[in-house]
């Protein structure tokens, strides 16, 4: 039970950069006229902000299904490889808690998972963590994107609260960065992903990833004796 | 107006779609062995994907301080960057970061 609670608590710094996010979508999903049951519906069934922004963006453009579909799912690509990193972790669990833990995954409560990893001492304490941050996340984002949907985006403009999505992500990727090696491959990506921008289908995003991952590989490449 | 049909047949997929995606290795975990090393590769994932779901945005935003080119969230996030790296703290990573900007974008 302290688990759970602890990551519910690991994950309270966080939610102020949840909070921003989720406004800003329950905002932008009234102001393309959606239904507070679509809004809701979406984070339901879909639970990924970014790729819920996107659609609703492309969906207003009248974009063909097809395209939004695979738009929506490159941004969500990243989900396999949480899904991998969490996979250990999860192998003697019930098919249920694998299905909660695989619906639940989420940027943010992976990253927090992963920078308390060395607290958690057995697989059960740290799927306990999990749920703790997962609920802690899915309390916060639905209850800002429903304020949002309702009130608006309600914060006065001179601050810019959405500055605080990327800050929360610095926040979170720091505690990961466990030596140098992790310090190049975050340099990396970040680097990667402002020149690749520009690739269709959010692709960069991906091939970043990839690129980043393998550079990660090769630095801790063991020497062999020849 | 978002027609209503058109708009469940696209969540309803990309819900699947997600799931599909989120679930993908962890229903293989019980069959698949995974080694050290590849837990090691993994360790890399936070570093690998997280701040280049940042950084394009922060660096192509178009701000206001014209003296640095409108890059104001770009610098100011490097500055947090190192804030939090020494001082550990997610609260105030992110309490220098908005009352940076605010700072300067407000004088």
């Amino acid at each position: 039970m302290t688990s759970f609670k602890d990551g519910f608590k690991a994950m309270l710094p966080i939610t102020t950069g949840i909070i921003p996010f989720a406004l800003v979508m329950g905002t932008i999903s009234s102001e393309a006229q959606l239904s507070l049951m679509q809004t809701i519906g979406m984070n339901i069934f879909v639970f990924a902000g970014a790729s819920q922004l996107a659609s609703i963006d492309l969906m207003l453009k009248n974009t063909e299904v097809l395209i939004i579909l695979v738009t929506g799912l490159m941004i969500n690509m990243r989900f396999m490889l949480y899904s991998a990193a969490m996979s250990p972790t999860l192998k003697d669990s019930k098919l249920l808690t694998k299905l909660s833990a695989a619906y639940l995954l989420t940027d943010q409560n992976y990253a927090v998972m992963s920078a308390n990893q060395d607290h958690l001492k057995s697989s059960t304490e740290t799927i306990k963590f999990f749920f703790g941050s997962s609920l802690c996340m899915i309390l916060t984002w639905n209850t800002g994107v429903i304020l949002g949907f309702v009130f608006g985006n309600f914060a006065p403009t001179s601050w810019a609260l959405d500055y605080a999505v990327p800050l929360s992500f610095v926040a979170l990727v720091i505690p990961s960065l466990k030596n140098n090696k992790y310090v190049m491959v975050a340099g990396f990506s970040s680097i990667s992903s402002i020149v690749l921008t520009n690739l269709p289908f959010n692709l960069g995003l991906i091939c970043t990833a990839v690129l980043a991952i393998s550079l990660g590989a090769y630095l801790t490449k063991k020497k062999r004796a020849l | 107006m978002i027609n209503p049909e058109y708009f469940w047949r696209l969540i309803i997929l990309l819900g699947i779609g997600t799931f599909t995606i989120r679930f993908s290795i962890i229903a293989l975990s019980s069959k698949v062995k995974i080694s050290d090393r590849v837990k090691e590769i993994f360790s890399f994932i936070p570093a690998a994907v997280l701040p280049a779901l940042i950084a394009p945005l922060v660096f192509y935003h178009k701000g206001s301080v014209e003296l640095i080119f409108g890059k104001e969230r770009f610098i100011i996030l490097v500055l947090a960057t190192i804030v939090c790296y020494y001082s550990r703290s997610m609260m105030l990573t992110i309490v220098f970061g908005l009352f940076a900007l605010f700072g300067i974008t407000n004088i």
